[in-house]
């Protein structure tokens, strides 16, 4: 007995994966079209004469939500700009076939299109990244170069908000994934739909509500074309044991989705719980809940020849990058280390002299440097200075093959 | 620099662990005979004083349990429970350094008819947990999950002293009729029935109506987690009951730290993510009157079995919906192999998960009306339109019905004052002022029959997760009868509540 629309009592063609209701294809655009004008008219994402950039990767998200935001703007006239905005991660095999989706959307949709690349604005690409780190944690830096991207890319474009195509799956994953990492700061902003509304630009998830099986769904009807392959990075993530969690889970009861959605939003945290302030990097201005923001702090490492120092924890990555100095640098100069800033982080062995030091620690531009420096310990950021004797100096300036982001007033 | 770091942690664990020469990490002389927690080893008497200390540790530092307050222990039978109560024993015993200063009871709740187990299966079980709670030497109880249904008769069961035999034999002997699931009049196996004949017939009786109760309810539940669900609610609201009636303040349940990692992520999978701090908390306040501890939370199932295996405690199985079952059989199930398989490559996880719910607050329900009449969780489904709720309901009304008439159903779903008004509760619409039809033969939805209350109404006493199990059931109305007196309550309360609504000044 074939089945009927639940709505129109005409064939049904598929069943929702969201409420398990037989609906034909027109009753289905219908109601997935609804369901998102719902979720962004009841959580105010858009207003009057706001220009939105679409975080576009030519993904099944992004263009599902390129298409649906240009004709809902249309139909219900939310009276916003839209514009594409892409970022270049330098993922051969990968990436370079997704932009060409998007380029493809461009011309379809007719709407600007913008790609960023990390070349461009960090000077390294991602495969130079992974054969530094290796398969495990690259996917930290790629998302936190992204994330500063997308923002570097959308204030060029001088846009009001971002939008992205996080999804319901999405979202549960990420609660699952905060709860077993403990990230209690974390846990408490991701299921709002809109984020870093103080300081940064606001970005937004029109499709927090949306199954990613529905979003599938709606472009294989709708014949909209993305490019479909995982990234060739992403097996090793601790993710991936989310997401497993939450396909199983899906199984058993197609509703769980929401209900971790719920459950996420009705989480409420302790009072007296410390949770990170933001802030502002001294370094490049970007939002930090630290001194210098993690991007910096990755960069750092990457150029300095210690990826992993935005990785692992900071005291077994100073002692590390201690060790690894001691073998290069051979027979100890027991003078120490004069550094000034550094008086009470100084590591150096000889530790009874801590008075001034000509050179100041990160302007590499002086070459006056620390006058003397004990070989076998170095002081943890680096005294810059241009003392023949370390080549292993060389090495840690700061601004040794770094191109310095574009400055951007933030 | 192209080398990739050579020490990063390989996912298969290589290392053995290695005990044959290791000394105990805090004494330093004993071989050590176990290893606990990631690499730490110990010997017989510091792991003893170390299990010891944190389990008086987890009651002394809250300062919850007072000097000869009456608390009940909930002893299922399984590992923990016999650890908790070997603990108990230790901790009460003359010798103890300090010793505790608490009276406990002891209580099993017999869920048997859960799984359907037959009545020989059952007595064995039955005769092991009765020796094991007499030999404790504390007053105990023994009941049935169904006992839940029908709350007054709570009162009626007597404690059993363990030096009184003739009072256990009477028990036992009434324990084991009632547990059995197919009512069979005359069939009381090689049971001894001593005396008081009339008694266990009429304790019979009621038993078998409140079983017959509970297996129908339990039946028309589709899932298995949702049966989980249901048969947790029951669990708990029976020791509350209990507790309540017979003068206990506190109730101690044996959940150990991994138990309740899971319970944790369970939680937030079937959206009690309000609940889930309640859940993992030491002390348990949902009802202001009694509190639920849990002072094994922060052990892992690896040390309590290490604890029984040393001082060889017996432990009783007894199988649950899911044993034997398939991974995917509940949602609970699955999280339990989620958890335990990721704890085994990174074993941080569990400690992680509850260091998370120890920074989660509930926020302490004021009122008996924002209490789920179900689970007595508070309530979590004042959210307002931008949420997953409202776009939940929205889904499914659009998905029924098309075109939604305006803002009819967009509104929030805890307004409990709309008996008269349209009343959406998961997309079904009821009409406003259904007059009486005339007929009389119950099928009536007229709105001013408030006898039979509203599908709606029912739903809104109920929390999320609470409401996904009674909707999974073909007639809401037959969920427990304190539910439904509940929400009977309420619903006069909110009637009163709005013909007094203009004069009230305090609007909260």
């Amino acid at each position: 007995m074939p089945a009927i629309c639940t709505v129109c009592s005409k064939g049904a063609i598929l069943k929702r994966p969201k409420t398990g209701n037989a609906l034909c294809k027109e009753c289905f655009f219908h109601a997935f079209e609804e369901e998102i004008h719902h979720t962004i008219v009841h959580a105010e994402l858009f207003k009057r004469n706001e220009t939105i950039a679409i975080g576009a990767s030519g993904g099944k998200d992004s263009t599902v939500l390129a298409y649906v935001l240009k004709l809902l703007n249309d139909r219900h006239d939310y009276g916003v700009n839209l514009v594409l905005l892409s970022v270049d991660e330098g993922i051969t095999g990968y990436r370079d076939d997704s932009l060409e989706t998007v380029k493809r959307n461009q011309e379809q949709y007719g709407l600007p299109l913008k790609i960023i690349s990390y070349e461009e604005l960090y000077g390294w690409t991602m495969d130079a990244i992974v054969k530094q780190i290796g398969l495990k944690n690259n996917c930290t830096f790629c998302g936190v170069f992204r994330r500063q991207a997308l923002d570097r890319g959308a204030l060029m474009l001088k846009v009001d908000k971002i939008a992205t195509g996080h999804n319901a799956d999405d979202i549960a994953e990420t609660v699952i994934m905060n709860v077993l990492r403990g990230d209690i700061g974390r846990l408490r902003r991701c299921t709002a739909i809109t984020t870093g509304t103080d300081g940064a630009l606001p970005r937004c998830k029109p499709f927090k509500y949306t199954y990613e099986k529905e979003i599938v769904m709606y472009a294989y009807f709708k014949k909209l074309d993305y490019f479909s392959t995982e990234c060739i990075y992403s097996p090793n993530a601790y993710r991936g044991f989310a997401r497993a969690y939450i396909k199983d889970v899906e199984k058993i009861r197609p509703s769980a989705i929401i209900d971790i959605i719920h459950s996420g939003e009705s989480l409420s945290v302790k009072k007296d719980i410390r949770l990170p302030v933001q802030g502002v990097c001294e370094r490049c201005g970007y939002i930090s809940s630290n001194a210098v923001c993690k991007a910096c702090v990755m960069l750092e490492g990457l150029n300095k020849g210690l990826p992993r120092l935005g990785i692992g924890k900071t005291h077994k990555e100073r002692r590390k990058m201690q060790e690894m100095l001691q073998q290069e640098t051979g027979a100890a100069d027991s003078t120490p280390c004069t550094d000034q800033s550094l008086k009470s982080s100084c590591k150096c062995e000889n530790k009874t002299d801590q008075s001034e030091c000509s050179s100041q620690t990160y302007d590499s531009d002086n070459a006056s440097g620390c006058s003397t420096y004990s070989k076998s310990q170095k002081c943890k950021d680096g005294c810059s200075s241009t003392n023949p004797r370390t080549v292993a100096k060389e090495k840690l300036s700061i601004f040794g093959k770094l191109k310095q982001p574009p400055s951007i007033d933030f | 620099m192209c080398s990739i770091l050579e020490d990063e942690i390989p996912l298969a664990k290589e290392r053995k662990l290695n005990i044959l020469d290791r000394k105990c990490m805090k004494c330093k002389e004993e071989p050590a005979i176990l290893i606990t927690r990631v690499n730490d080893a110990f010997c017989r008497g510091c792991f003893q004083v170390y299990v010891t200390h944190k389990f008086r540790a987890a009651i002394g530092k809250t300062k919850l349990v007072r000097d000869g307050e009456k608390v009940l222990v909930g002893i299922s039978g399984g590992p923990s429970s016999c650890a908790l109560l070997h603990l108990i024993q230790e901790g009460l015993s003359q010798r103890a350094h300090k010793k505790l200063r608490f009276k406990p009871g002891l209580i099993f709740i017999d869920e048997g008819q859960v799984v359907g187990q037959s009545l020989e299966e059952h007595k064995v079980t039955l005769t092991r947990i009765h020796s094991l709670l007499r030999q404790s030497g504390f007053p105990y109880h023994l009941c049935q999950l169904a006992d839940s249904l029908d709350l007054e008769r709570v009162k009626t069961l007597n404690a059993c002293q363990s030096n009184h035999s003739a009072v256990n034999k009477i028990n036992q002997s009434a324990m084991d009729i009632n547990t059995c699931s197919n009512p069979v009049e005359g069939d009381k196996g090689d049971v001894e029935i001593s005396g008081q004949d009339e008694n266990c017939c009429d304790l019979i009786e009621m038993n078998r109506e409140a079983e017959k109760l509970f297996a129908a309810q339990l039946g028309s539940i589709r899932s298995i987690s949702g049966k989980e669900d249901f048969v947790r609610a029951l669990r708990h609201r029976l020791l509350l009951e209990f507790a309540r009636q017979h003068g206990y303040s506190k109730v101690m349940l044996g959940n150990t730290g991994s138990q309740l990692a899971v319970r944790l992520l369970t939680d937030i999978s079937t959206g009690r993510g309000m609940q889930a701090a309640l859940e993992t908390a030491f002390a348990d306040r949902r009802n202001t009157d009694m509190m639920f501890l849990r002072p094994l939370r922060d052990f892992s199932s690896k040390e309590i079995a290490m604890y029984n295996n040393l001082h060889r405690l017996e432990c009783v199985f007894i199988p649950s919906l899911t044993t034997m079952g398939d991974v995917g059989a509940s949602i609970e199930h699955l999280t339990e192999a989620f958890v335990t398989g990721l704890q085994a490559e990174y074993p941080s996880t569990v400690s992680n998960i509850m260091r998370t719910g120890e920074k989660l607050d509930s926020s302490s329900a004021v009122d008996l009306e924002s209490h789920c009449a179900l689970c007595q969780g508070p309530l979590d489904t004042d959210v307002g339109m931008s949420s997953a709720l409202a776009a939940l309901r929205f889904s499914l009304e659009i998905s029924t019905m098309g075109k939604t008439n305006g803002e009819r159903c967009i509104k929030g779903d805890n307004s409990v004052n709309n008996t008269n008004d349209e009343l959406c509760s998961n997309g079904v619409n009821y009409d406003a002022k259904v007059e009486c039809c005339g007929k009389s033969d119950g099928s009536c939805r007229s709105s001013t029959q408030l006898s039979v209350p509203d599908e709606g109404l029912v739903l809104q006493t109920l929390c999320y997760g609470c409401r996904i199990v009674a909707m999974e059931m073909d007639d809401v109305n037959s969920l427990p009868e304190f539910v439904m007196k509940d929400v009977a309550w309420r619903n006069r309360r909110s009637v009163m509540k709005a013909e007094i609504q203009d004069f009230l000044l305090d609007d909260r």
